[in-house]
């Protein structure tokens, strides 16, 4: 008799999900651009940002994620993003520019501390100090190595303008002659032609 | 950015941290000194998903049972809950009931979730095992820690995933449209410097960083 009787279910956190009538029905889902879509990450690491509130004169913690360093694939120009876990939500976004200094934070030797003039985390631009902590010193030290080569990057960016820069003459000169080269090779194996009117129409897009 | 495809009024309330779990979703900071919220504070949480862009407004009520009780107005049209209580304090879920009284009081059969909060913290005084309330009443039951983050972002979850009747609903990525680039004259740059060096002599708080 007992062995026939259904068993009580325990509710167990899994099991016990209660069911309510929605407010409004979504069943789509929608395509959402992250407007990373073209750009490499060329650097990324867990850490821990702050920003500092003046009037309290003390760090505010802003997130915890990892920050990457992203750059556009048409320019080249590197910005910092960094997102929270979980929500993903953006709590750091600006141009890597040359007037910044990572500069230690007292008595730590895993972060680093600089000034953003137009910080765009919020969707508007803000003028913050911020706060960077990682697991350890190494770390720390190769956010640095890949901060700073990218604000090299970028003011070489803004150098060049064919006027005043001798040197990037110089280097499209060499890269003609490398695409000279290329195309000579590709002339020489018509079973790659087939690719190259692919390259040429995203370069037109 | 892109407008929410549905808003929805969260009423918010317990005696847990209620604040600092607002604050924390907002500006991503913790506030550990304690300030009663004096009325009522009403903060837009925006969260971007696979199904729309969905808002809380969040309606934060904390303290004011000690400033003569909430009032109807307060509750009225909410959409959705959450009661916080304190894991190292059992009066606070002992005042679950309560809280759990008026809001359904008001707003019937809309979908509540019990948090308990610090769960960080080792001296537990109310145990996993003890928190039933929830089965009785048809709530949702998440522990969390506004402070290390855990659990921080199921309350909102759960609740958005109720609310548009989905249960495949996830956060995605919010968009990180292109900073502007910004041209700075030496004065601005000679104030920001000072503000530097003000920033940098000033310690980070919490060394402990369990999560990196």
């Amino acid at each position: 008799m007992a062995d026939t009787e259904p068993k009580p279910v325990e509710a167990t956190e899994e099991s016990h999900d209660p069911q309510f009538e929605p407010v409004i029905r979504l069943t789509e889902t929608v395509a959402a651009s992250t407007h990373e879509e073209n750009e490499d990450v060329l650097f990324k690491m867990r850490a821990k940002l702050f920003r500092f509130h003046k009037e309290d004169t003390e760090w505010k913690e802003r997130g915890t994620g990892d920050v990457r360093l992203l750059a556009a694939k048409d320019t080249g120009k590197v910005r910092l993003v960094m997102r929270r876990d979980k929500t993903l939500k953006v709590c750091a976004n600006h141009i890597v520019s040359k007037d910044m200094t990572l500069s230690p934070n007292v008595g730590s030797d895993r972060s680093w501390v600089w000034n953003v003039t137009a910080d765009f985390a919020e969707g508007t631009a803000s003028a913050e100090t911020l706060a960077i902590r990682f697991a350890n010193s190494e770390n720390a030290g190769l956010f640095k190595k890949a901060f700073e080569d990218a604000q090299e990057a970028n003011e070489k960016l803004k150098g060049d303008k064919p006027a005043e820069d001798v040197t990037s003459t110089d280097v499209d000169e060499e890269e003609a002659k490398e695409e000279a080269k290329e195309e000579a090779k590709e002339e020489a194996k018509p079973a790659e032609e087939e690719a190259k009117p692919e390259a040429e129409e995203k370069k037109a897009e | 950015m892109s407008d929410p495809v549905a808003a929805f009024k969260l009423v918010l309330c317990g005696d847990g941290g209620t604040t600092t779990f607002v604050k924390r979703h907002l500006t991503g900071e913790f506030e550990k000194k304690y300030i009663a919220t004096l009325g009522v504070e009403v903060h837009p949480l925006v969260f971007h998903t696979s199904h729309g862009t969905l808002c809380f407004n969040v309606w934060d009520t904390a303290g004011q049972e000690k400033f003569g009780g909430l009032r109807d107005g307060y509750y009225i049209q909410g959409q959705c809950g959450i009661i916080m209580f304190d894991v190292t304090s059992r009066i606070t879920y002992k005042n679950v009931p309560n809280w759990h009284r008026d809001l359904e009081r008001v707003c019937e059969n809309i979908p509540i979730v019990l948090c308990g909060n610090k769960v960080d913290v080792k001296e537990r005084k109310v145990k996993t095992a003890n928190v039933t309330f929830h089965r009785k009443k048809n709530l949702q039951y998440f522990e969390i820690s506004a402070k290390s983050n855990y659990n921080f972002e199921k309350p909102f979850l759960w609740l958005a995933r109720k609310l548009v009747g989905n249960q495949g609903l996830e956060f995605v990525a919010a968009p990180a449209l292109a900073p502007p680039e910004v041209q700075v004259d030496d004065e601005t740059k000679a104030k920001i410097e000072a503000d530097l060096e003000l920033a940098a002599n000033a310690p980070l708080p919490d060394e402990d960083d369990a999560d990196l």
